[in-house]
């Protein structure tokens, strides 16, 4: 199926990516140094456990950091460096449909990705085994599918840029401005909206505060944040935080589908 | 059924049209040579035809369906070789082929295919690391991969050496045997004239002639110049070579006389100038080279005849003279001459009279192997 080989391609040439296994390796050091520092000493030992780690620690400050910026990384390149460089015209004289090639990127790389954020949560595993910490697999296995999915949302992202770009440049710039927005303004840029449309939302039938929520759970960090956390306290899909949840996962799936679709959009009228 | 056809196309970019009312039709089973100087819209035009470009006007149908709506059952049964293309640097060639496999959706075996194009050897490295020529085999084996109905060339030479282009034509030629269309652009006249049924000129979006390459080489005038070096250009002797039939023209250059006339009357030509007393010391021929051929279409304002080639082919240099001589009576010699020991490359650029003989053919007895050694050579300069 067309889809699935080019799929097939794109993971394997970004499997072996020097940029990809750097970013990895970085990553993986990251989480593991983390796991190092933080880890209790003395008597408190046995009850810190994984799941505080994860969600207090390296959730926060690296997964939804970093994982974010790999996925950026990994996708922004996808479609408008293979236009530049003129192995697009190699990959369309074969038959794919440009909805193949733009999804098969998402899917091919988005593998890529997650295969990535498993290898370097292996490091961090064995640091967390050998320190006096009560180790749940579970938790942390769970905790690393979050993750990659965050991971593989943004190659989406990435990707739908990539495709609507006309140069790498453009490409790049979108690139840098989605981790701006999301990582760095989201709160501010929201607030500011929310200001700016205070009158207009007085007469929509939700009150500000709630719209408030909803964009806080709009931002995929969050979302992933919100899922994961209620996922590590075994309350995922129930508990008083469920209209959260179930905002954050529709606006995951949300933006992991959208912006390839808005990309070949443009993608599919354009002149290559 | 007609493999590819336009009708009325034409592809406006902002601020050019890069084709121009455009109408072409490729035949089934024929090997066709789109020809065109850079810039002329070849590329946009196969472009159109894979669908990566569309017409701003006009239709373009390939495989009996539209270029535009059905572009992927069109590219499954297609072979492309793109111009300007890249590999992707960190996939071995052997990737490449499985990919193009898969892609296609054939069951075929990637060696054999990498072993046509000459690429078994290296199927293993990255293809980030071959040279130009060999990214260029490796776009081709992907290209046959499914043995497509229609392969589209487009510049297939660019980046080969004289053995990569030999290899280049035969490949076409076993796929024009097998059945297979054939469409590939060139902006070298010396690859088409061995491989081609037909050749359509394209200039400024628009093509200006199509025609076999001896239907366009009579269109431009078949003539021979021959040059006489004689010990006295008299008048007397001029209107000896002038009442050869068969002779057009005739002109006085110092003692050499350059003799416009059909290519078998040049023995004549030189009888009757002996017999008038003169003394030949060196003669020797040109015939229409395809490099002039083209220029006469792309440049000038359609067919204009003959034009002179340059200085440095003429008899003042006594080595070179005394090939021309040789040349002029022994084909064969000529071949070897110009094209080094590779005999069978001027057979090949020759015509299309597959028999195998000498290097012979039916223009002229020592008008091709000469011309075509020549475009043959000009042609590696161009690509490098």
């Amino acid at each position: 199926m067309s889809l699935l080989a080019v799929a097939n391609k794109d993971f394997q040439d970004t499997v072996r990516s020097r940029g990809m296994v750097l970013l990895v390796a970085l990553f993986s050091l990251l989480v593991a140094a983390f796991a190092y520092v933080v880890r209790p000493q003395g008597d408190g030992a046995n009850e810190f456990a994984t799941e505080v780690l994860l969600s207090f620690f390296v959730g926060p400050y690296l997964v939804t950091t970093l994982v974010p910026l790999v996925g950026l990384v990994v996708g922004y390149n996808a479609i408008s460096g293979e236009r530049e460089s003129g192995s697009l015209k190699l990959l369309l004289s074969l038959p794919h449909s440009r909805a193949d090639v733009v999804f098969g990127k998402v899917i091919g790389r988005g593998a890529a990705l997650s295969l990535a954020v498993f290898a370097g949560f292996l490091l961090p595993a064995v640091v967390l085994i050998a320190a006096p910490v009560s180790f749940n697999p579970g938790a942390y296995l769970g905790f690393t599918v979050f993750a990659a999915i965050l991971g593989i949302v943004f190659v989406a992202i990435a990707v739908g840029c990539s495709a609507a770009a006309a140069t790498g440049r453009q490409a790049l710039i979108a690139a840098v401005g989605v981790y701006v927005l999301f990582v760095l303004f989201w709160g501010v840029l929201t607030g500011q909206i929310l200001g700016a449309f205070d009158g207009v939302i007085g007469a929509l039938p939700a009150t500000s505060r709630e719209i408030g929520a909803f964009l806080e759970v709009a931002n995929p960090r969050t979302g992933i944040s919100v899922l994961s956390d209620a996922f590590l306290a075994e309350l995922l899909f129930e508990g008083e935080t469920l209209n959260r949840q179930i905002s954050a996962a529709a606006m995951l799936v949300f933006w992991a589908l959208a912006p390839p679709l808005a990309g070949l959009l443009k993608f599919d009228r354009d002149d290559l | 059924m007609t493999a590819i056809e336009l009708r009325d196309v034409t592809k406006e970019f902002p601020g050019v049209t890069a084709v121009r009312d455009l109408d072409l039709a490729v035949e089934e089973g024929e090997v066709y040579g789109f020809l065109g100087p850079n810039g002329a819209g070849k590329s946009t035009t196969i472009d159109m035809v894979l669908d990566l470009v569309r017409p701003t006007d006009g239709t373009v149908t390939v495989l009996g369906r539209n270029a535009t709506a059905d572009s992927v059952e069109i590219r499954r049964r297609t072979g492309v070789l793109p111009d300007g293309f890249a590999v992707y640097d960190r996939l071995s060639g052997r990737k490449h082929v499985e990919f193009a496999i898969e892609s296609k959706d054939v069951d075929a075996d990637p060696d054999a295919v990498l072993d046509r194009v000459g690429l078994l050897e290296d199927a293993d490295r990255k293809a980030g690391g071959y040279s130009k020529g060999m990214q260029q085999r490796l776009a081709l084996a992907m290209a046959l991969v499914g043995d497509p109905e229609l392969l589209i060339l487009d510049e297939p030479s660019s980046g080969l050496d004289p053995a990569g282009a030999k290899d280049m034509r035969d490949i076409v030629r076993e796929e024009a045997d097998r059945g297979a269309t054939v469409f590939f652009s060139s902006h070298v006249l010396g690859q088409v004239e061995a491989v081609c049924d037909r050749v359509g000129i394209l200039r400024e979006g628009t093509l200006v002639a199509e025609d076999s390459v001896e239907g366009l080489r009579d269109a431009v005038g078949g003539e021979e110049t021959l040059s006489i070096e004689v010990d006295d250009a008299s008048d007397a002797i001029l209107a000896a070579a002038r009442d050869v039939e068969g002779v057009s023209r005739v002109d006085r250059d110092g003692t050499t006389l350059v003799v416009s006339c059909e290519s078998d009357v040049k023995t004549r030509v030189i009888d009757a100038v002996e017999d008038a007393g003169a003394a030949v010391s060196d003669f020797h021929t040109e015939a229409v080279s395809l490099e002039d051929l083209f220029l006469a279409y792309t440049e000038g304002d359609g067919p204009t005849g003959t034009t002179e080639r340059d200085a440095s082919t003429g008899g003042d240099d006594p080595t070179e003279g005394s090939v021309e001589d040789d040349a002029a009576t022994d084909p064969e010699a000529n071949a070897d001459a110009v094209n080094g020991t590779d005999d069978e490359d001027a057979t090949e650029n020759g015509t299309e009279n597959a028999s195998g003989d000498d290097g012979e053919n039916d223009s002229g007895e020592d008008a091709d192997p000469e011309t075509a050694g020549d475009g043959f050579v000009r042609s590696d300069e161009v690509d490098e």
